[in-house]
């Protein structure tokens, strides 16, 4: 176990959401009193059809957007009514995030990426974990690269290794995929599904591709700001059976 | 289709496109503004007329012509050049008579037009906004000025203009060069040429009062063919004016003159012009690419690299045509304004007006629109061969102008400025103007070598930056990562501190440079006595004077203007009379040969004397104010000429043919006692005011067109960094998201700023130091960065806070303190 330690900690969620409702400036109502739990350790897929609100209990559940009511409990603690800066300590503290778009900065290199969120904390960034994340991704050697001299599926493997370097209580995966093809993805994924099977790792991912999604413990489906139901330990075809019933 | 997505992204992204629209619309309204000063100035009526009930006039020279012929092979060429006077010639008797004499002729009046001032008991009298000028009483009838009241002046007696406010029977203390008067007035009459305060003499009096030789026109009533007659008649004795031209034969000095405002408007222009372009240029490549990936997803969707070109090109000309729409008026507003101060400082003669020319606004629009599409064109070169994969990338950098073209283009601007400061004498009469061209051109060569420039100077201040910690060191990363976008917004803030500076630092070298040598002429004199009722006293007055128990020594000046043949180019050079008597009360700083001087033998100033190549003994050619040819033996050439002039003659001389011929400033050595002088005030030579009204007020003008072109500058400077900003939020987004809070992301920018700024000040401090530093040594040897070191602090502190806040305030507008990380960003 190289991630926080869990003795101790309460036998509860890492994450969890109860009766978060989240109604966007212009009256769409894009959650709709959601209530659910992802578990310490566990790989979670979040899947829905488009303007299902997926991307929005991503938002709220990492502390990236507030809900209108509702708890979002993260680490034992209720960020739902925290306001700027103190959700940015939250967040930096507790997550990381995956995006589909990378988002690394551009102007600062793989190492500098890797242990800007670190520094911006004022913690001491651990240094050997983070040499060790680079070569997990298989990127070591490039630390004083810029993230626009390497392809999507390496500035994404960067993007990894920069959500773990700060050993998370949990990261956020936002269509982590979305830009890569195929095979790319494919390595992504399996770094996701290492980082959960040998370091504890908990992950959310939102994702509209059932294969993506097969790569989980569990899937949670959300259909029009609600919760549809969900499907444990998945095969693709399966998710994909219901994601034609929820879109039907 | 290409102009409807021109228009469209002009319409519906009017936000990226406000800072070239408020650049295009200030660029323009300053072009436009200036550009008609100067129009105004160089079409100028030539005055009102005074002659408008002669038929014609004949007039002796008004102005010095010269010809040079050129023998080119087959073809010769001539070149005629033309100085104006500031005197007019009298016309000789046999002229005069000749005129008279002439069938078809049926009258004539001899005018007589000479500089006077008026006082009543020591008080001065003007008529506001006018020149005093005085006339024989016949003259009357040429305007007319109409008796009101009173009697035609007699012997001892004057007329006045009512605006003089002086009644009848009063008496007034009249000052020419003959000498000081008192006379009484006898009549009040009305009239009035624009300009110019008329005051009657008697005509028997007109001569002894003006001391004029002959009239310095003639007004005639004849018909058409007795004007053709007297041309034929007259020939080259003198001129025959008829129509407007007819003004031309009044008292030069009683006629406006712009001389001094057209080089202060030429400069202007150069200067407004040249920061428009400058700045138009950095702001319309900065908004290109910061479209880039809009450009590339335009790529992706099958546009041409001629289309995208087409598409800039247009969106511009609409933003430019849109801005010059209210930029035109808000230039006549500029114009105005500063014609108004202009009135007000006496730079401009008082009844200058704006002329409104549709010519020079649409040329200020064209000029606006050819900088702003051809930097558009230059931007764009590059931005559109964008491969279209590059839009599915998240970083779309341009491709790069390599650094050869760079380092030969600057190398090629630093030669030239190099040339401009060593070869050009900047001592003379074009220091400001080269020095102010060279410095244009140094901003050039530092715009063109930006990236390698200013790449090496934010390696070594973001390192410094580091030191502050973590943000610091990001801070510095970022910089050094994007040192194009440093270059775009360092560049403006480097052209307001290097253009004002050297504009402001020159001017304050210049004052004290010519302090220094006022200070230096006048020390062995112990007091400067002057006129408090009029320009100044009668040679005769200041030789009484000379005489006093207690002068040891003194030395009288008298103002004027002397023309120079340049090599075929008459040139209009200040000169000053001189009679000094006993110890030397001025001290010229001859450097060679000595100061006596006497009948026909004259002084000249060390530059002049080194550009035309006189030496002692040099017999070189005059015209005298009045336009009289001499020839006189070059007997000293001396130092301390600023603010004095560059020519020394006989005093006799000077207020023999100069219209105005007073004693402008009287230098003593000894104590006088001049209680029987009560108009005439003694003051200490050291003090710093004496004698520099016209210096202070060319001061003035000039700091106002400093503040203008510092307005300007610093809205470019504000503007670029609004741009830089606000194409700035996905990178502050991908910060946030990384974990910084809006606090620390404003804390990085701000140091981000601070390298930035530092930048651009040294390099504005290099480029002004050289340039200033240059032209301190050409006036004095002395190497100078500054005249007044809390001038340039102040100027150093002003600009660098300028680009601190300016960085500052939009960050702070992209992203506010509470707000949440923004996730959704195209």
């Amino acid at each position: 176990m190289v991630l926080r330690d869990s003795q101790g900690a309460p036998p509860r969620d890492v994450v969890e959401l109860s009766g978060v409702t989240k109604v966007h400036p212009g009256g769409v109502r894009a959650l709709d009193g959601v209530t659910v739990g992802f578990g310490r350790g566990s790989f979670t897929a979040v899947m829905g059809p488009s303007g299902s609100g997926k991307s929005t209990l991503l938002h709220c559940a990492a502390g990236l957007d507030r809900p209108t009511s509702g708890q979002v409990v993260l680490a034992g603690r209720d960020i739902a009514m925290l306001r700027e800066p103190k959700l940015t300590a939250v967040r930096r503290a507790h997550v990381g995030f995956v995006f589909q778009s990378f988002n690394l900065v551009d102007s600062l290199s793989l190492w500098d990426n890797v242990l800007l969120p670190q520094q911006l904390a004022g913690t001491r960034p651990d240094r050997k974990w983070a040499a060790e994340l680079l070569t997990r991704v298989g990127l070591a050697g490039r630390e004083k690269a810029r993230p626009g001299q390497l392809s999507g599926g390496q500035q994404q493997r960067v993007a990894l290794a920069r959500a773990l370097a700060a050993r998370p209580e949990v990261i956020f995966g936002d269509e982590p995929t979305g830009a890569l093809d195929l095979s790319t993805g494919r390595a992504v994924l399996a770094l996701l599904r290492r980082f959960v099977d040998e370091f504890g790792a908990t992950i959310v991912m939102v994702t509209h591709d059932p294969a993506a999604a097969a790569w989980a413990d569990r899937v949670v489906f959300l259909a029009d700001g609600r919760i549809a139901g969900e499907l444990h330990t998945p095969t693709a075809e399966q998710v994909a059976a219901r994601m034609m019933e929820l879109t039907r | 289709m290409i102009t409807k997505l021109a228009t469209a992204s002009v319409k519906h992204r009017l936000g990226s496109f406000v800072g070239t629209f408020l650049t295009a619309f200030l660029a323009v309204a300053l072009i436009a503004g200036s550009g008609l000063l100067l129009w105004s100035v160089l079409t100028a009526g030539p005055g009102a007329d005074r002659f408008t009930r002669a038929d014609a006039m004949v007039a002796g020279d008004r102005s010095i012509v010269l010809t040079t012929s050129t023998n080119k092979g087959d073809k010769v060429k001539t070149k005629t050049k033309e100085e104006r006077l500031t005197g007019a010639q009298p016309l000789p008797r046999e002229t005069v008579d000749t005129v008279a004499s002439t069938p078809g002729v049926t009258e004539t009046v001899a005018d007589y037009a000479f500089p006077v001032a008026l006082d009543l008991e020591g008080k001065p009298v003007r008529a506001p906004d006018a020149a005093t000028v005085a006339h024989g009483w016949s003259s009357a009838a040429l305007t007319p000025y109409p008796l009101r009241a009173g009697t035609a002046p007699g012997h001892g007696e004057v007329a006045l203009q009512g605006e003089f406010g002086v009644h009848l029977g009063q008496t007034v203390r009249l000052t020419s060069r003959t000498g000081v008067r008192e006379l009484r007035v006898a009549g009040v009459v009305g009239g009035d040429v624009p300009g110019q305060a008329a005051v009657f003499v008697a005509d028997s009096q007109v001569v002894e009062l003006s001391g004029l030789a002959g009239p310095t026109a003639v007004a005639v009533q004849a018909s058409a063919d007795g004007i053709t007659a007297l041309r034929e008649r007259v020939g080259d004795a003198a001129t025959i004016h008829i129509g407007a031209d007819k003004v031309s034969a009044d008292l030069p000095g009683a006629v406006p003159d712009y001389i001094g405002a057209i080089s202060i408007f030429g400069f202007v222009l150069g200067i407004t012009g040249f920061a428009a372009v400058f700045v138009l240029t950095g702001t319309v490549s900065l908004a290109v690419r910061q479209r880039l990936r809009e450009l590339a997803l335009l790529r992706t969707a099958g546009a041409t690299p001629r289309q995208l070109r087409r598409v800039l090109r247009l969106e511009i000309t609409l933003v430019t045509l849109t801005a010059a729409l209210p930029a035109l008026p808000a230039g006549i507003v500029v114009a105005e304004l500063v014609a108004t101060r202009f009135r007000e400082l006496g730079a401009v003669p008082p009844q200058f007006t704006v002329s409104y020319n549709a010519v020079v606004l649409i040329a200020a629009v064209l000029l606006g629109l050819l900088v702003t599409v051809f930097a558009t064109g230059l931007a764009a070169r590059r931005a559109v061969r964008i491969a279209p994969t590059q839009a599915l990338r998240e970083t779309v950098t341009a491709g790069r102008v390599g650094w050869l073209p760079r380092v030969l283009v600057a190398a090629v601007l630093v030669v030239g400025a190099v040339a401009v400061l060593s070869l050009v004498p900047l001592g003379g009469p074009f220091g400001m103007g080269m020095g102010f061209i060279s410095c244009s051109l140094l901003l050039c060569a530092v715009a063109a070598l930006g990236p390698i420039v200013v790449g090496a100077l934010t390696a070594v201040l973001s390192r410094l930056a580091a030191v502050t910690g973590v943000l610091g060191r990001v801070a510095g990363a970022m910089t050094r990562a994007e040192s194009r976008r440093v270059v775009g917004v360092a560049i403006p803030l480097t052209l307001m501190f290097a253009i004002n500076a050297t504009m402001l630092l020159n001017g304050d070298i210049l004052t004290e440079v010519t302090a220094d040598q006022q200070a230096a002429r006048t020390a062995p004199a112990t007091v400067r006595v002057a006129a408090t009722n009029a320009p100044g006293l009668p040679l005769a007055t200041a030789a009484e004077i000379g005489s006093l128990p207690g002068v040891t020594g003194s030395a009288a000046t008298v103002g004027t203007r002397v023309v120079v043949d340049e090599g075929g180019k008459p040139e209009d050079y200040a000169a000053q009379g001189l009679r000094t008597n006993g110890e030397h009360a001025l001290d010229l700083g001859v450097t060679d040969g000595e100061l006596t001087i006497k009948d026909d033998t004259v002084a000249v100033s060390r530059p002049l004397a080194e550009t035309r190549g006189w030496r002692v003994g040099d017999r070189p050619v005059f015209w005298l104010a009045d336009g009289t040819r001499v020839e006189l033996t070059v007997v000293g050439i001396y130092a301390n000429w600023r603010g004095f002039g560059d020519l020394v003659l006989p005093a006799e001389l000077v207020a023999a043919h100069d219209p105005r011929g007073l004693v402008t400033a009287l230098y003593l050595r000894g104590a006088p006692d001049l209680t029987r002088w009560p108009t005439l005030a003694a003051t200490d030579v050291r003090d710093p005011r004496a004698g520099t009204v016209d210096v202070q007020n060319q001061q003035a003008a000039w700091e106002l067109m400093v503040v203008i072109s510092l307005g300007f500058t610093a809205i470019a400077v504000v503007n670029t960094f609004a741009i830089a900003t606000s194409a700035r939020r996905r990178e502050f987004a991908d910060l946030r998201l990384a974990g910084a809070t809006a606090r620390q992301l404003h804390r990085m920018l701000g140091r981000e700023t601070l390298i930035t700024v530092a930048v651009a000040l040294v390099l504005g401090c290099v480029i002004s130091g050289a340039v200033v530093g240059t032209f301190s040594v050409a006036q004095d040897g002395q190497w100078r960065l500054f005249a007044e070191p809390l001038r340039y602090l102040a100027l150093l502190g002003g600009v660098g806070l300028l680009g601190v806040v300016a960085g500052a305030v939009p960050a702070r507008l992209v992203v506010r303190r509470r707000s949440l990380p923004a996730v959704k960003l195209g």
